[in-house]
Order: structure tokens, then sequence, then C-alpha cells
């Protein structure tokens, strides 16, 4: 009976996550420029991968994102949720304005930021240059390019997981704030003795989502600098897309790196719930 | 309305007539067949859908689809499902669609090289001597490699060339030119973006394509007709090209943002032209109707730049239909009605398409309003280069060589390489992928 009730579920899950990712892999040993006429490869493509030089400077902007954006992420959604957990007055409002941009399309993400982050028009630029700022090429210039993605990454993001965190925080025992508070703890000791011990296993949560997003972030990247300047912010999924849908059309290419990162996705998981565990046991 | 109705019946009974015209004057049975569907294709045209993958620069192209294929399913009876799809992913789309089995009958394409193997044979529904109704040259496209039969239409000729604003010109006491060099180019842009306070002196779209226009201006190709790498031969003339563009971007006098902030993705700057942040916009005929309609100041079609050489580069649209389709010659159909004479004169009239077929040619389009920028892209039309086709005898590696260009055009842009490198990486890159041709 209870398979029965996990069938429907597992039905989707199987059509369209494994059996896709069981083609996917399959087909990473294949050459093919139209998906439908396949060349067997061997590992060739793999190791067409590891002999790009290309993929060097893909995995090290993957890198600076992945933890740039998760550390970022992490720190600032602690910080909301608390601030948002704390607040008396317009919650709702404060909330909602929190959560929206979770709700924003990622394309509309990327159109709106490549608005505000342009140049020569920017309203950021426009305000920068009344101030005596300069007007700095976010999206020209390589380093300014990956700062910009890692910003834009964030503020999505951001609600999602504040309220994730604001869901922990008010899942602690508040008698146990009180009795601390009665005993002369002041606010910031409570923070660090009490509330962010209590909330680490949503934080390991949030860890573990932040970094998947961190590693398939691509859609408002795309967007907002198509992977440029000069390929600055090229992240492994635009690597893959690139591959398997730009001229010259390689999918075996593409799906190869598309389990590489499976696989690098799957390590980083399973390291942050397996030091989360070891953690929790000590 | 009524003469709308009674338009709308003229171009069918002149559809007709024109199909039982091309039978009486005696062309061969096969084609005949193709051309004027018989009792008995009609009815099992009836009620059948066939749907049209289709993307537009305008609203007027759109709309004129759309009129044609009310006319076209009056005629067959059958339905057409019109999929608009936005140009920067057609192909991905499309091969999307291709590996999923889940082909459109027809397609509007501009790059029909990739879809060589998926291609009707269009010889089979229209007859051998089909190809010869277009102009010579512009099917070499959607002609199979190795069968040499017709695979798909060449649906309208696009000729690259700038556009200026007239009133930023004027503003700066700076005439009008009628015949220029990129030097002069060059300046008169500079001289306007002087006296007018614009952004930019000058912008030309993120495309490889465009930038091989001002290659053959300067005498520089990349293939010839016989599949071989020119390259190498005209490296220092492609170069001076290169040069001559990018020190505008570099010296922040074109839009290098656009260039650089967009990754692999294609850019034009119609929006910056229309927000008259640049006086020079060198893009193509395509844009004539989207600035005619959003255009709030005068703007006119100038020739292009003549170095050694003037005239355009050829590009168009073409119309492929598809071999998986449940009703291939209702599909073939569809396009032979798409590209007849009426029907692309029609476009032609309301999108400022230039035509492809050599009837239509010979004739003349009369443009309602813009003539003298149509008049400017047919005559360059006529002054390109025989060399500028050279690259077509590869439609396979098109894309992918202009891709480069583009994307060596953007590291120039930014200082990470210098015009020499750039035309040596794009020497090597273009043997390696005639390499692929060998295997």
């Amino acid at each position: 009976m209870p398979y029965l009730f996990v069938a429907p579920n597992m039905l989707i899950f199987i059509t369209f996550i494994i059996w896709p990712a069981i083609r996917g892999f399959q087909i990473s040993f294949y050459d093919s420029i139209d998906g439908r006429t396949f060349t067997p490869v061997g590992t060739g493509n793999y190791k067409a991968i590891f002999g790009d030089p290309t993929v060097a400077e893909v995995a090290k902007n993957t890198a600076i994102y992945v933890v740039f954006y998760v550390i970022i992420s992490t720190l600032l959604s602690i910080a909301f949720a608390l601030i948002v957990n704390e607040q008396k007055f317009a919650k709702g409002f404060f909330r909602a304005i929190l959560f929206l941009p979770v709700m924003l399309s990622p394309i509309v993400v990327g159109l709106i930021w490549n608005d505000v982050l342009d140049r020569k028009v920017g309203p950021l630029n426009a305000l920068l240059q009344a101030i005596g700022g300069g007007s700095p090429g976010w999206l020209v210039e390589p380093k300014l390019g990956m700062m910009a993605v890692i910003f834009v990454g964030v503020w999505v993001h951001l609600g999602f997981y504040s309220i994730i965190l604001l869901a922990g925080l008010q899942g602690i025992d508040r008698s146990l704030l009180e009795a601390a508070a009665m005993d002369g703890a002041t606010r910031p000791q409570i923070i660090r003795t009490i509330i962010l011990p209590l909330l680490k296993p949503t934080t390991l949560v949030i860890l573990i989502l932040a970094t998947i997003h961190g590693f398939q972030s691509f859609d408002f990247i795309y967007t907002l600098t198509g992977g440029g300047p000069l390929g600055a912010t090229t992240l492994i999924v635009q690597y893959i897309y690139d591959r398997a849908f730009q001229t010259p059309i390689q999918y075996g290419l593409g799906s190869a790196a598309g389990v590489i990162l499976f696989m690098i996705i799957f390590a980083f998981t399973a390291l942050n719930f397996l030091l989360g565990k070891k953690r929790e046991a000590i | 309305m009524k003469i709308k109705k009674l338009r709308s019946k003229i171009a069918i009974a002149a559809s007709l007539a024109l199909s039982a015209g091309l039978v009486a004057t005696g062309l061969p049975s096969a084609q005949a067949a193709g051309l004027q569907p018989t009792a008995a294709q009609l009815a099992a045209w009836k009620g059948k859908e066939i749907t049209y993958y289709f993307y537009n620069d305008s609203q007027a192209e759109l709309d004129t689809t759309k009129s044609q294929i009310a006319d076209f399913e009056k005629l067959t009876g059958a339905k057409v499902k019109l999929d608009v799809i936005p140009y920067t992913s057609l192909d991905t789309q499309l091969q999307a669609r291709l590996a999923a089995g889940n082909a459109p009958d027809v397609a509007r394409l501009n790059n029909p090289g990739l879809y060589i193997k998926d291609s009707l044979d269009l010889e089979k529904y229209l007859g051998r001597k089909y190809a010869a109704e277009f102009l010579k040259g512009s099917t070499l496209q959607v002609t199979h490699p190795t069968t040499k039969k017709l695979i798909g239409v060449p649906y309208d000729l696009t000729v690259n060339g700038p556009f200026i604003n007239v009133d930023m010109f004027k503003k700066a006491g700076v005439a009008v030119p009628t015949s220029w060099n990129w030097t002069e180019l060059v300046a008169a842009g500079k001289k306007v973006q002087k006296a007018t306070g614009s952004e930019y002196a000058f912008a030309i779209d993120k495309s490889g394509h465009r930038v091989s226009t001002a290659m053959s201006h300067f005498g520089a190709y990349m293939v010839d007709k016989n599949q071989r790498n020119v390259l190498p031969t005209s490296k220092f003339r492609a170069e001076k090209a290169i040069k001559i563009i990018t020190d505008l971007y570099k010296a922040d006098q074109a839009p290098r943002d656009l260039w650089i902030g967009t990754g692999t993705k294609y850019s034009s700057p119609t929006a910056i032209f229309l927000a008259q942040q640049t006086p020079i916009f060198f893009s193509g005929n395509w844009q004539v109707a989207a600035l005619a309609k959003d255009a709030k100041f005068d703007f006119a079609a100038v020739p292009n730049p003549k170095e050694l050489n003037g005239g355009g580069w050829p590009g168009g649209k073409f119309l492929v239909a598809f071999n998986a389709s449940k009703t291939p010659d209702l599909a073939a159909y569809f396009l032979y009605f798409l590209a007849d004479t009426a029907q692309m004169e029609q476009m032609d009239k309301n999108a400022f398409w230039l035509p492809t077929r050599a009837d239509l040619v010979a004739q003349g389009v009369k443009y309602a309003t813009r003539t003298a920028d149509m008049g400017v892209f047919q005559a360059d039309a006529a002054k390109t280069p025989a060399a500028a086709y050279g690259i077509q005898s590869v439609p396979t590696l098109t894309g992918n060589i202009y891709n480069k260009l583009r994307d060596l055009m953007t590291e120039v842009i930014a200082g990470k390489i210098t015009a020499k490198q750039a035309v040596q990486t794009q020497i090597d890159f273009i043997d390696a992928q005639l390499a692929t041709l060998r295997k």
C-alpha cells in the first residue's frame, strides 16, 4: 500500500530525472551532432574535456563563484533571518520584500540587473558618478563581472534561505533564550552560544542547498553577462550548454560535462552531510 | 474590410493562376504535378495540420505571414500552426525538437546547413527545375552537398550595410554620404559624435557575418568556392578591417559593452541607434521595417564603404521542409506557396525584404516607402564581390566560422589579443574546421 502512494511521484521522478540522467550518462560515451545519430567514442569525451584549455578557466570561475556565493549567502541569510525574527513592525511586508526576488523569473532578474549595472546609462553608475565614484564596467571588466554575478546570485536566493532559517529560528525553544537572558547573557552571547548552535541543522541544509544552487547557476548569468566578459563568468553549466547547444553541437561532450558536474555536486553534498553528521555526533 | 477580402481572393486566384500558368507553359510533368495540388491531394489535406517554425525581425513579417497562412488555409483546407521562436534560440530549440522527434513541418532558418540530413528533398515534390526560379548562387546554401538536390528555398536575400541618423548628420553639418571608404566613415562618425554629444560614433552588430563585410571591403575572405581556406593569402587585409572596427571600440567610441559584456550571445545595437546614441549603425536591410516603425528621427541606409571592394555581404533566410513531416507533399506545397511570386512580392513590400526569385529581381519590387533605402541595398547587392559567396560552399561550417570570428573580435576589443593574433587564430580554426569535412 505505501508503495502505491509514492508511485505517482516516483513515476514522475523516474521519467524526468532518473531516466534522462541514465541516458545522459550513456550519451557521454558517444559523439552526436544532431541527437539522432550517435558514434561511440569510449571515454573520448571525458578526455576531450580534461584536455580542453577552457575547462581550467571554467573550473576556476565555478570554484570562485561557488565559494563566495555559499559563504556570503549563508552569512547574510542568517543575519537577515535574525533581523526579521526580531521585527515587531510591518513583519509581513519586510518578509515579502525579502522573498520577492525568489519569485522573479531568472531571465527577468538578468535583464533587470543588466540595466542597473550598465556602464554608460545604468542607474548604479549614475549614482556613483553623482558622488564622484566613476563608472566601473560591471559587465565589461572580468573581475567586476564575477563580483556582479555573485551579488545577483546572492540577491536572488537570499530570501529563500532566510525564510528556511527563520523557520529554524522559530523552532528554538524560547525558554532557553529567556533563561539565558535572565542569567545576564547579552544578545551577542545568546546568538553565539545558543541560537547558532541550535540552528546548525538548518544551516547545514542551507549550505547544501547553496552549494547545489551555486554549481547549477546558469539562467540569470546567461541573461546578465552571457558568460562574459571574456568568459570570466562562464560557469560549468554554461560550458555544458555551449557544448550541447551552440555550434559546433557536441551532445556527447555536453553530456560528459554534465556527468562530471553531477559527480562534483554529489561529492560536495556528501561531504557537507558527513561533516554535519560528525559535528552533531561530537 | 471588403477590399481586404477581395485582395485575399485575388491573391488566391493569382496563386492558382500562377500554378496553372506554370503548368500551361510546359514545365516538366513532375514539377507541374508538384505545383498544382490535385483534387485527391486537396481531399487528403483537408483538416490536416502542419507546423511552421518561424522567427521574425519585424512585426510586418509576422503580420504578413499570418495573412498568407490564412490564404493558404483557404486554398488547401489544411491548417498551419505558427510557432514563433525568438531568433536567439532558433537553432537551439529546433535541434532539441528534431532530437526529440518533434520536428516542425516547415521552418524559416538562417543556417540551413545544420539541417541537411533532416531536410526534405524538394525536387521530389517541386520538380528539378524549381531551383532555377531563384537567383543563381542563392540556392548554394540549400543544395545538398553530395546529392546536389534542392533541400530548401532562399526566402529573402539580406545585404549588410550601414544606416545613418540623418538628423544627427545634419546637426553636425556632415553631408549624407553617397560614397565613402572606411577612413571617411570613421571620421564622419567621430565628427557627428563630437558635434552632437552622442555616446558613440559607430556601432556594429555583434556578429562575425557583419564583420566579414568589412573584411570583404578590404579584400579579405575566409573560404573560397572550392572549400579552401583563403584567409592566409589576405591576412594583412583582414587585420586592417578588424583593426579599424576594434580601434573604435577600444577608444569607447563604439558600445564595447555590447561585445564584451554579452558573452557568447548575439546582440545588436538597434536600441542604441534608436536611442540616438550613435549616428552610424552597421547592420543590414532586415532592419528597415523595424527602424521605419520605431525611429523617432530621420534615418537612411547609405552605401557600404569601398576600399578594394564595395558592396555588401550575402546572407539570407531560407525555408526548409523536414523529411519527418507526416504530410511532406503539403509541407513542400506550403513552402512553394510562401515562396511564389505573389506571396514573396507581398512579403518583400511589407517587410522590406530583398527578393530571391529571379522573376521578381528582373521586374523589381516596388516598395511603398523607404524606396531610397531599399535602392541602396539593392545596389550594394549587385556590387557584392563573387568571392564573398565562397563561404557558402561550406554550409555546415559557416556558423562555426562566423562565431569564432565574433569571439576573436571580442578578445581584440577587450585588449586580450591583437588583430594580428586574431587573424592567425582564425586561420588555424578554419583549417581545423575544413579538416572535419575531409574526415
